[in-house]
């Protein structure tokens, strides 16, 4: 931290020339070192343990408590009747969700889960909003075809020298 | 910009211009400017193009449904704006987070306070048409947005604290690599001083321009850097909520008031932050990071998750009811200090929640401080003020 007596002429009066010369030298300092972009079509950030994608349901794990649906912020999920079933069962608006994994969190029995799935595109709002069978489809297929995506993955760490650095997962 | 002529004041032609509300760099508002020739005589900020009735949303959603709402203020800044509102609750439930998830907010927000300065400065940069300054400040903002996701699994709205606790534990290797992070800010923070603040150019834009005398300061009511940069020592973590009290810090404070003082105060303060995280990451205490109370309650098949350092909520946890009372609680945003006042009828929903926000306070900065400046300071004085409208308008 800076003390006292040095921020009290925190402000130095600088030389115009020398200055911008050295923002320039400071740029130019710059200019060599590699970027921090992430080329992100072609490669594939792996995500931290627990990120927030797309929810994944597990029909089968779920007992009905309606839970999800309480506590969902933007009402996302909704209980619905499925034919043949006794017990309501969640289905999931994905273009309501706000990926805040609250559901996840109070699932009595980890029928909800996170996924790193961010990506998925939907080429129509009405396509987004799954009722219970369709929603454990869904994730079943999503994580699949995660799994199985050609991209170059990369895992991102912070570098000392440039800020962010992508070295590639095997 | 529509301008229009106005009329005659004091024998001058006076010409209306109205600014926004798309306006170049960030931010829905309007400005309507009043110019003599080049000089601004009056500007009247024109706020409310992003308001979402936050404050009446929140009295139809259940407590632990507010968080996620509340965030959505000011989104780059979410841990610091939902952590005195779950303060506010806690107090009313009666209980207290455990010492180590008082560290962890603690932690999130002093990432979150660096990657709101870094974003104001970038938006300051572009204002000032300082690309570099643009790059720089989203780029390294990515650094403590990866930090933070490390930390909470999401790269903005993270919901991280929740009544009683916090919702992860620390993952393993955060701490190397946050010092990774600082050692690199530190350096890199040099560069800004060469590159930004003591670049000629940005010198005479930003230099007594849109001074800020310290009893002004102080009767408008001004919160945040931009208070500090006028001489004041004020800021809401010195009141030590979370685990400020146990750290040592000394906020920063300025003296002269204009615009490069203001960007001096969050060049700063992006240090004491780092210092900050490094303190807490270095006393963090062992222990639960969920309130016993509502941990016991979990179901069995579910305690596993607590030692993968992941909370799970009991089923009850939706229905809250704190009990019947009024509460006022504060804490320091990146922008500035946000206040809330809590009225519980002991219901599952607020009364009433009442909410001030620290660029709703800054606003008023837009009429006092541009008078007198020519139209080309305006978007320097705006840009060094770190104003988000998103969470003025609520
Ligand atoms: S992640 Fe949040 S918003 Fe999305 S379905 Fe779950 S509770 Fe609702
Ligand atoms: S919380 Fe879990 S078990 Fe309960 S209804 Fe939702 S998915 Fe099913």
């Amino acid at each position: 931290m800076t003390n006292k007596e040095e921020r009290d002429n925190h402000r130095p009066s600088i030389n115009p020339v020398l200055a911008h010369l050295e923002a320039i030298a400071t740029g130019i300092k710059w200019l060599t070192r590699k970027p921090m972009t992430l080329m992100y079509p072609d490669m594939e950030e792996k995500k931290p343990e627990y990120f927030r994608g797309f929810i994944i349901f597990n029909y089968n794990k779920c007992i009905g408590c309606s839970l999800c649906a309480q506590i969902c912020p933007p009402r996302a999920i909704h209980m619905y009747r499925v034919p043949g079933d006794k017990r309501i069962r969640p289905g999931y608006d994905a273009g309501r969700c706000i990926h805040c994994g609250l559901c996840t969190d109070i699932c009595p029995t980890d029928a909800l889960d996170v996924s790193p799935v961010h990506d998925e595109v939907f080429e129509q709002i009405g396509s987004m909003d799954f009722d219970p069978v369709e929603w454990h489809i869904i994730s079943k297929k999503l994580v699949e075809e995660h799994a199985k995506r050609k991209r170059k993955l990369v895992i991102t760490r912070v570098d000392e020298e440039v800020g962010l650095r992508y070295e590639p997962v095997e | 910009m529509i301008g229009r002529e106005l009329g005659q004041r004091d024998g001058y032609r006076v010409v209306e211009l109205y600014i926004g509300p798309q306006h170049p760099a960030s931010g829905h508002m309007r400005l309507v400017v009043y110019l003599d020739g080049d000089i601004i005589v009056r500007v009247d900020p024109d706020i409310g193009y992003v308001h979402r009735t936050m404050e009446k949303l929140s009295e139809i959603r259940e407590y632990v449904r507010v968080i996620s709402l509340i965030e959505r203020m000011t989104i780059i800044d979410s841990c610091n704006i939902t952590l005195p509102f779950v303060e506010a609750v806690e107090k009313l439930l009666g209980i207290e987070a455990p010492p180590r998830a008082k560290y962890l907010r603690t932690i999130l927000c002093e990432i979150n306070r660096i990657s709101s300065h870094l974003y104001g400065l970038g938006i300051g940069g572009i204002f000032l048409n300082h690309s570099t300054m643009f790059m720089w400040g989203f780029g390294d903002r990515e650094v403590f947005v990866h930090l933070a996701s490390l930390l909470t699994g999401a790269r903005l709205t993270h919901t991280y604290n929740i009544f009683g606790g916090v919702r992860r534990d620390l993952p393993q290797g955060f701490k190397d690599e946050f010092l990774k992070a600082k050692r690199y800010m530190l350096r890199k923070l040099k560069d800004y001083d060469k590159m930004f603040f003591n670049n000629p150019v940005i010198r005479g834009r930003l230099e007594n321009v849109g001074v800020l005398p310290k009893d002004k300061a102080i009767a408008y009511g001004i919160t945040g850097p931009n208070l500090r940069a006028s001489g004041v020592r004020y800021d809401a973590r010195l009141l030590g909520y979370a685990a400020y009290s146990e750290l040592d810090f000394e906020p920063v404070v300025g003296k002269y008031g204009d615009g490069l003082e203001r960007v001096w105060v969050r060049l700063r303060e992006i240090e004491m932050s780092l210092d900050l995280i490094e303190q807490a990451l270095k006393q963090l205490p062992d222990g639960p990071i969920f309130h016993e109370r509502y941990a016991k309650m979990v179901p069995p098949a579910m305690k596993k998750w607590f030692e993968k350092g992941r909370v799970k909520l009991p089923g009850g946890y939706v229905r809250l009811r704190p009990r019947k009372g009024e509460i006022f609680s504060r804490g320091e945003m990146g922008h500035g200090e946000v206040t809330y006042y809590l009225v519980s009828d002991g219901g599952m929903m607020p009364y009433r929640l009442r909410i001030v926000t620290p660029s709703a306070r800054n606003a008023i900065m837009f009429s006092i401080l541009p008078p007198g400046n020519t139209l080309m300071d305006l978007p320097a004085i705006y840009g060094s003020m770190d104003y988000f409208p998103p969470e003025a308008d609520r």
